[in-house]
């Protein structure tokens, strides 16, 4: 099926629930290939050119077509616009890629690793599922939790995310120079006009992680009216702080779920020594 | 409208017509003639060839490292509609006792059977296979085999499998080999100890394994694959399936590249086997996974060194204990343990050397030939052991090489003197001599690329320059008594010359080669390169550097006795000895310039054939102290790499590599060139981030997002300072094989260049983040 509007998909997928909407691919037919996914139909949304830009609502939010790709979003009047989301986009992947794989697709993908999920959750994105005859607004972060998932019949239309007009930065660590799935990565966004710092560490778990507390007491060390400066020591207490929070004692243990005594694994030392080295660098950046 | 092929034939005249001249003969520098179709991307793979009517074929494989199978129940598939046959081990001849076994084959030992028969021994082990008419339906099919397994307890540290009970009737070591040399109880002043590990590295072919098997009305099949060693695979089949040689053929068919043995055994005897059985066509390709599960790897190793030398740094004695893992099945690695024992010290003179080297059987995926298998594991940790020696001695690594380097005549510790060319002191020199590239702060207006990438977390403050220097050395052809032989033909028909020869192309640009020998030696610049297939006469295995030796001699006999045939009568009419007419610029000339004849003129109408045979000197098997004269000849390369270390996030970037290589003779110079770019790349990809990982014997990243492969932002810019000319008389051309040896060194230079930056005793390929980490 190839709808060429929204109202067309959202009633193509009302009359075949079972159907996968279907946009980049890059993720779902990885998934047919190696035999995992067998999709009783497809709705290929790659005709519905409304969903590939964006437009602007009262209220400093911009609102993101999920057919937005990797690539466009990577261009500098995007890059302007949301320079974390950019950052994020243009580490994704390598170009034939991000040519295609659309920003929608790596929210519904959910995978620990998909580079935009820690932006989105940083900026408290919403996202609009439509379905036939109405739609409705989900949490970034419940959407990926679990908490409030997408239902049979509904289609991820649309990305609301606020326009903070402050810097922001995304890091990842990786285990080459080209592009390749990220070991952790960070993402930190500033907002002045709540004097809010917002961070979300993507990759160490299923879902990006938000260390709450480290961001109210940072917020809390920057001169917000001045120069927005920060003591060097602070920066890193940041880090570890967030690592701390992220990254379990027992991180990479057998039956993780047990107690642990013995202070924390080998592997969460590690993992949170690279945490705390890109939220301190991103802090870093955001505030230079 | 144009078909591609149009288009690539436009444009390889348009290069022809527009630039200069094509290059002609040895030494110069002619284009592949695969290149273009490959880059435009319609060179034909294995995975593209058709036949009317045929079936697809699927294969079943172990979940568990190691189990008894107790039961095959085949029937869900067989009922299947579309399903055309299911095979298991019973499906093909019995052992010696009259159960089925699998028909096990090898290249050294016959040992590792087609279909699992009662055990499987390592994940990915192939237990059964189907035809069906549809791929999707082949697949389905395979899933609806019900095998009862017996899970049994994985051997899969090295170190256990000595006193593990045996694996496979076979035992569980493959081969110890101690090399015992000079005094056991010389002692230097200096003592500095090591312990060092090398990963799994994976050949990774980006072309998956594919193929087609087409029954024959004589009973029996014809095989298309990307085959490196058709007969040799064409033997192995046979054998297994009980069939005469003579009634298998082996096409080569849309080789894709590749650094190793191309072909997996039970692929292709598998796919023959249906085809027999379905009485039609059968093409299989498989998925990236299972290509990681059925190729073999590089051999994983523990490597334990101590260096004794005096104040000076003049090694006095090496003792060295060296465990290669070979997963579950032999393959060659005896042949890999001798090359690591016997280039245990590397390119150095040493008087005493004592080492004991073992390779061992596990539940771990098998390990094989790559590039320089066997020399790789051991020039990373004597290397690694130079540069402690270097610091404990107060030295800079450079000067401690150079005290230590061997030149031809000098002795390896296996008894046998180098006698090729080995100008190891030459080539350290070369890469030294080069400048250095500009660190970023000298050079602020060029775009610095952070380690981590663009647009990644690199930090400017964090990161540190790093400087490694490494030598290394590696066999050509086949070492410890192996018959090194090949055949070709040579035709030459009115204006053009046909070579035929079985000697595959796998990317070391052999037939650019045999071009160039042919237009030399005859003068005729249109030279065809016929198609390698088993029914022609045996070249032997692409591997070991040993086409352009073995291959390229046979090449050049033939065309020499074809010379003879043409000149023989224009000699004979001028009443000359032939020796006295010479081939040039497309003419034949005499001594004195009497006669001047175009070679077109003198070839018309004629139609000339020879065949002839290449057959170097024969080598001795090691015997129990380790000694023997076992290798044909040895290569060597002298490396530099500069690295940029983020010493916070480990991140490591592969600046640039200087190389300096004994070549020998440059018979193609930029295909040389490319040859060392891609064994420089290979080598960074084991450096940094090549890592086929397992855990209980289960592999852990078999895809090409898990298994992480160079990018071209990964690989450095390489910097070839010097290609070393000085003839070895015993090879053909006097030219030397080049690709391996790049990628033996890269490997060592990069750890030295790492260590340096950071400080750290870098002991483990590859290197991983948190080895790089100082804070």
């Amino acid at each position: 099926m190839l709808p060429a509007s929204l109202d067309e998909a959202v009633d193509a997928l009302a009359a075949a629930p079972a159907a996968v909407p279907v946009a980049g691919a890059t993720d779902l037919m990885e998934a047919v290939n190696a035999g995992r996914l067998r999709p009783a139909a497809l709705v290929g949304l790659g005709r519905i050119t409304e969903l590939r830009g964006w437009r602007y609502e009262d209220g400093g939010t911009a609102v993101l077509g999920a057919g937005l790709t990797h690539a466009r979003m990577d261009r500098p009047d995007f890059a302007a616009l949301i320079p974390a989301l950019a950052d994020a986009a243009r580490t994704a992947g390598p170009p034939q890629v991000r040519n295609v794989g659309t920003l929608g697709g790596n929210i519904v993908t959910a995978a620990p690793a998909g580079d935009t999920l820690p932006v989105l959750t940083a900026l408290e994105a919403t996202v609009t599922l439509a379905r036939s005859g109405g739609t409705r607004e989900v949490p970034v972060s419940h959407l990926l939790t679990g908490l409030d998932p997408v239902r049979p019949g509904e289609l991820l239309t649309w990305v609301r995310v606020p326009l903070l007009h402050a810097p922001q930065v995304f890091l990842k660590a990786t285990g080459r120079s080209g592009p390749a799935r990220a070991t952790a990565s960070v993402a930190l966004v500033l907002d002045p006009a709540r004097r809010a710092v917002r961070c979300a560490v993507g990759a160490v778990a299923p879902v990006p992680l938000r260390p709450l507390e480290a961001e109210a007491w940072v917020a809390g060390c920057i001169d917000w009216d001045g120069s927005r400066e920060i003591d060097p020591v602070a920066t890193a207490a940041f880090g570890e702080y967030v690592a701390a929070a992220c990254v379990p004692d027992n991180y990479g243990a057998e039956g993780a779920w047990e107690a642990v005594t013995e202070g924390p694994t080998a592997a969460a030392v590690r993992l949170r020594r690279t945490v705390s080295v890109l939220a301190r660098r991103a802090l870093g950046r955001a505030l230079k | 409208m144009t078909s591609p092929t149009d288009i690539g034939a436009a444009l390889q005249q348009d290069g022809g017509e527009g630039g200069a001249p094509e290059p002609f003969g040895l030494g110069s520098s002619p284009l592949r003639s695969d290149a273009l179709p490959k880059a435009l991307g319609i060179y034909p793979y294995a995975a593209d060839l058709w036949a009317e009517g045929l079936l697809w074929g699927a294969v079943l494989r172990s979940p568990h490292p190691h189990a008894r199978i107790r039961g095959i129940d085949t029937s869900a598939a067989l009922a299947l509609p579309g399903v055309h046959a299911v095979v298991t081990a019973a499906d093909l001849p019995p052992g010696p006792d009259g159960l089925p076994d699998g028909a096990p084959a090898g290249p050294i030992v016959a040992d590792r059977p087609v279909l699992a028969a009662g055990v499987v021994r390592h994940h990915g082990e192939p237990v059964a296979a189907v035809a069906a008419d549809h791929p999707d339906t082949a697949r389905l099919a395979v899933g609806l085999i019900a095998v009862d397994y017996e899970p049994l307890e994985a051997v899969t540290d090295p170190e256990q499998s000595f006193t593990a009970p045996p694996l496979h009737p076979d035992g569980n070591l493959f081969r110890h080999l101690p090399l015992r040399t000079g005094d056991p109880d010389a002692v230097g002043e200096i003592v500095v100890e090591g312990l060092y590990q090398v990963g799994r590295q994976d050949p990774a072919p980006l072309g998956a394994e594919a193929g087609l098997a087409v029954p024959r009305p004589d009973g029996g099949v014809e095989l298309h694959l990307s085959s490196t060693d058709p007969h040799g695979d064409r033997d192995r089949t046979a054998t297994c399936l009980g069939l005469e040689p003579d009634r298998v053929r082996l096409v080569a068919t849309g080789v894709p590249g590749a650094t190793t043995d191309r072909e997996d055994l039970s692929f292709q005897v598998t796919l023959a086997l249906l085809a027999l059985r379905t009485g039609r066509p059968v093409k299989m390709t498989l998925t990236r996974e299972e290509s990681f599960h059925t190729h073999t790897s590089r051999h994983p190793a523990l490597l334990r060194y101590r260096h004794h030398a005096d104040a000076e740094g003049t090694l006095v004695k090496v003792e060295a204990q060296i465990l290669l893992d070979g997963g579950a099945y032999a393959d060659v690695s005896a042949e890999a343990l001798a090359a690591a024992t016997a280039f245990s010290v590397g390119p150095y003179v040493c008087p005493n050397v004592f080492v004991d080297a073992w390779a061992v059987r596990t539940n771990n995926p098998p390990a094989g030939r790559m590039r320089g298998e066997g020399a790789l594991q051991t020039c990373f940790a004597y290397e690694s052991q130079l540069d402690q020696l270097a610091a404990r001695v107060g030295v800079d690594p450079v000067e401690i090489r150079r005290r230590n380097a061997m030149a031809t005549g000098d002795p390896l510790p296996t008894g046998q003197a180098v006698t090729c060319p080995a100008p190891v002191k030459a080539l350290l020199d070369a890469v030294a001599a080069e400048p250095l590239p500009a660190l970023p702060v000298d050079d602020p207006d060029a775009e610095w690329l952070l380690p981590g990438g663009p647009g990644g977390a690199g930090d400017p403050a964090a990161v540190r320059r790093g400087i490694g220097y490494a030598v290394g050395m590696v066999h050509m052809l086949g070492a410890e008594g192996e018959d090194e032989v090949s055949t070709a033909t040579v035709r030459v028909s009115g204006d053009h010359a046909t070579v035929i020869c079985a000697a595959v192309d796998a990317g070391q640009g052999f037939a650019t080669l045999a071009r160039q020998i042919v237009q030399t030696v005859l003068g005729v610049s249109e030279v065809y390169i016929a198609p390698a297939d088993s029914d022609q006469s045996i070249a032997g295995p692409s591997a070991r550097g040993r086409h352009t030796w073995v291959s390229g001699g046979a090449v050049e006999r033939a065309a020499l006795m074809v010379r003879h045939q043409l000149l023989q009568p224009i000699a004979a009419n001028f009443g000359m000895s032939v020796e006295l007419l010479q081939i040039a610029d497309g003419k034949i000339t005499s001594y004195d310039g009497v006669l001047g004849m175009p070679v077109a003129e003198a070839l018309e109408g004629k139609e000339l054939w020879a065949t002839a045979q290449c057959r170097p000197h024969p080598t001795e098997p090691l015997d129990e102290s380790g000694h023997g004269d076992a290798f044909v000849s040895i290569s060597f390369c002298a490396m530099r790499a500069v690295v940029d270390v983020d010493i916070e996030l480990g991140a490591v970037r592969v600046v640039e590599m200087t190389v300096a290589q004994d070549v020998g003779r440059a018979l193609n110079p930029r295909q040389i060139e490319d040859r060392i770019e891609a064994g420089v790349a290979q080598g960074v990809g084991l450096a940094l981030m090549e890592d086929l990982q397992t855990s209980g014997g289960v592999l852990l990243n078999p895809s090409l997002t898990g298994y992480r492969l160079p990018t071209s932002l990964d690989t450095p810019e390489v910097r070839i300072a010097a290609l070393l000319e000085e003839r070895d008389v015993v090879a053909t051309f006097g030219a030397k094989a080049v690709s391996a040896v790049p990628a033996v060194v890269a490997p060592a230079a990069v750890a030295a260049a790492v260590r340096a930056a950071t400080g750290l005793p870098v002991g483990r390929l590859p290197i991983r983040a948190e080895d790089a980490v100082t804070v």
